[in-house]
């Protein structure tokens, strides 16, 4: 399966010629760019083939790749905000990884978004790829914003397509009656958007190699967010109450209210 | 002298390791299994829900001060986190931070045995384990919160990296600490890269032993319920430092896999 | 797919409380045993293995003849063997008691 190119794409259109951040690995990107006359640090982790782990060079979320994404967002000047680019197909799969760690790697990537909204930087997110598992948790997910493309090459899931095919040892056909049957299952990014998951979604032209015109409602819909800086500092909690979740996350709303009834009876 | 048994805690249900954690008489489950707060997802996919989803959250004390635990129980589905079981630990740890703020602080353990988000709840999961990192990194700004992965499963995926955000992490000698599992690995990159019935090897790689000598935990415990307990009420009273989130020294990732291994003092 | 069987059976005597036992894991099963409120015993089986109502039913008889309590019971199963299944009915009886 060929690496993705829209990580890279979308980071060089959206940062413009800004340069990059030098010191990070190769696999992740990051520059300070200026939308609307607002700061904003981009970030993306992209294919590295040259990767100095071998289960990493195809754009996963592997050891270099999240501790080098937690230096890049934890370096961000004071007063900027933070774009997360995503387009990562998942973890990295090693032993190696194993050994050394992963979960800690993810974990400081995640730590330094927190720490970074929670100390006043809004954190956005665009989804232009795929956003699997504990690579969109550490790399999006703590957005307090989240855009996606509206285009079906975007995946949202916990497991690659093919990984949830051998571990249910379902067809193609049934796996699509499960997704219209359970919503959560679904990969495509429109039912995602259903769960109160995404605040916008873009209809472009080319989700590869952007158009002017692709580029420029995005450039319109962040600069709306970063003039309401309200926006990127909400804490993942607050999705609960967006309009979607009122139907879709009825459940896990029902949990939290039930809890704090019960919590000191 | 009398002969004391150790009484295994990794036997006990996740119902009993919150009971053996709290104070004797201080258990009161929430949300518990009568109220019947169980999943609607799962039976279109074949499998029979569990009427606590597999997370137990009991009130209670510890040391006699006001506390939680949160319990995974690692018989059903593996103990893997699906949207009731994400949002019972999200909103603990929203309650313990507000408790914190208001100056009545509750220690909150989150007694992890699971193998990650549940795949037939897969993205209702993920947004409530987005909101558990976030929730454990805000309760931790105000006071420790302990993770204690001392089951049968261990921890994985998702809320692996999650556990990793904890401030005092306490593992167990049988308890693995990993993100991908084993067959996952061996599934997706092959049987030389990882072969998943190579047990002893996958204890080599992720078990307690190494996490607590890699320093990625506050304390190595046997599984014992008396020696849990005091070690879970030391991470309150004496919290240790768990060093920042950076990389530890590794060996070369270009060395062939087993030269990597002895690398890391890891026999292959 | 999952099936849903119905059972009910007469009783003369009450239990104090509730009990819960078991879990929902391979050759396991989890009961929930509650009070009745009208003096019959209802029971709700849910299985992820079909085709056992015969079974079900003799288990369940067997178990109402030698305990004649007024009970609502629900058991989600996953496979658990006829003596699996009574050795939990006795469990969480023995706990309501």
């Amino acid at each position: 399966m060929s690496a993705s190119v829209r990580g890279r794409a979308w980071f060089e259109r959206l940062t413009a010629g800004a340069k990059p951040i030098a010191g990070l690995p190769a696999s992740v990107l990051a520059a300070d760019a200026s939308i609307d006359g607002h700061a904003v640090r981009a970030v993306a982790v992209v294919p590295d083939p040259n990767g100095r782990f071998p289960r990493a060079r195809n754009g996963e979320m592997g050891i270099d790749e999240g501790f080098g994404l937690a230096t890049a967002v934890n370096g961000t000047p004071a007063g900027s905000a933070i774009l997360a680019i995503v387009d990562v197909p998942g973890q990295s799969f090693g032993t190696r990884e194993e050994a050394v760690g992963l979960q800690r790697a993810l974990a400081a990537s995640t730590n330094a978004y927190i720490r970074a909204r929670r100390s006043g930087h809004p954190v956005l997110a665009l989804v232009v790829g795929k956003a699997i598992s504990g690579a969109f948790l550490c790399h999006g997910l703590q957005a307090g914003w989240i855009g996606a493309l509206d285009d079906a090459g975007i995946e949202v899931h916990v497991m690659s397509e093919a990984a949830v095919a051998r571990v249910t040892r379902m067809e193609r056909d049934d796996l699509a009656r499960v997704a219209r049957e359970v919503p959560a299952t679904a990969r495509d990014i429109r039912t995602f958007a259903t769960l109160g998951g995404i605040d916008r979604l873009f209809p472009v032209s080319n989700p590869s190699a952007p158009s002017d015109a692709d580029v420029a409602a995005v450039v319109h819909a962040l600069t709306e967010v970063l003039r309401n800086p309200r926006l990127g500092l909400r804490d993942p909690i607050e999705r609960l109450d967006a309009p979607a979740a009122l139907h879709a996350r009825a459940l896990a709303r029902r949990v939290r209210d039930e809890l704090r009834a019960q919590w000191d009876a | 002298m009398s002969l004391l048994l150790a009484e295994s805690f990794a036997e006990r249900s996740a119902r009993d390791r919150a009971r053996a954690l709290l104070d004797a008489q201080s258990f009161r489950e929430l949300l518990d299994p009568f109220q019947r707060i169980a999943s609607p997802y799962l039976e279109a996919q074949g499998v029979v829900p569990q009427s606590d989803d597999g997370t137990v959250v009991a009130r209670g004390t510890i040391g006699g001060v006001r506390a939680c635990v949160v319990a995974t129980d690692g018989r059903f589905l593996g103990g893997s986190i699906g949207e009731i079981g994400g949002a019972k630990i999200a909103g603990a740890l929203e309650l313990a931070r507000r408790d914190a703020e208001r100056g009545t602080p509750t220690r909150l353990v989150l007694a992890l045995d699971t193998g990650g988000i549940r795949l037939q709840e897969a993205n209702l999961a993920i947004l409530t384990v987005s909101e558990i990192c976030d929730g454990i990194v805000a309760l931790r700004e105000l006071m420790p919160v302990v993770a204690l992965i001392a089951g049968r499963v261990g921890v994985y995926g998702g809320l692996s990296l999650s556990t990793a955000l904890c401030s005092q992490i306490i593992v167990s000698e049988g308890a693995r600490v990993g993100l991908n599992g084993p067959d996952v690995v061996e599934t997706e990159s092959g049987i030389d890269e990882m072969d998943s019935s190579d047990r002893p090897l996958i204890w080599r790689v992720t078990g307690g032993q190494l996490r607590f000598r890699q320093g990625f935990a506050t304390e190595l415990v046997s599984d014992d319920v008396a020696v849990i307990r005091a070690a879970v009420e030391r991470a309150f009273e004496e919290p240790r430092e768990l060093g920042p989130l950076v990389p530890q020294p590794f060996p070369d990732p270009r060395l062939e896999r087993d030269a990597f291994l002895r690398a890391m003092e890891i026999e292959p | 797919m999952i099936e849903t069987l119905t059972y009910e059976f007469p009783a003369n005597e009450g239990v104090r409380q509730r009990a819960h036992v078991g879990v929902v894991a391979s050759g396991n099963c989890e009961i929930l045993l509650e009070p009745a409120v009208d003096g019959r015993s209802a029971i709700v089986v849910r299985t992820s293995v079909s085709g056992f109502g015969g079974t079900w039913q003799a288990v369940l008889a067997r178990f109402f003849a030698r305990n004649p309590v007024a009970v609502q019971i629900e058991i989600n199963d996953f496979g658990a063997t006829p003596a699996v299944v009574s050795l939990r009915l006795e469990q969480a009886l023995e706990s309501a008691r």
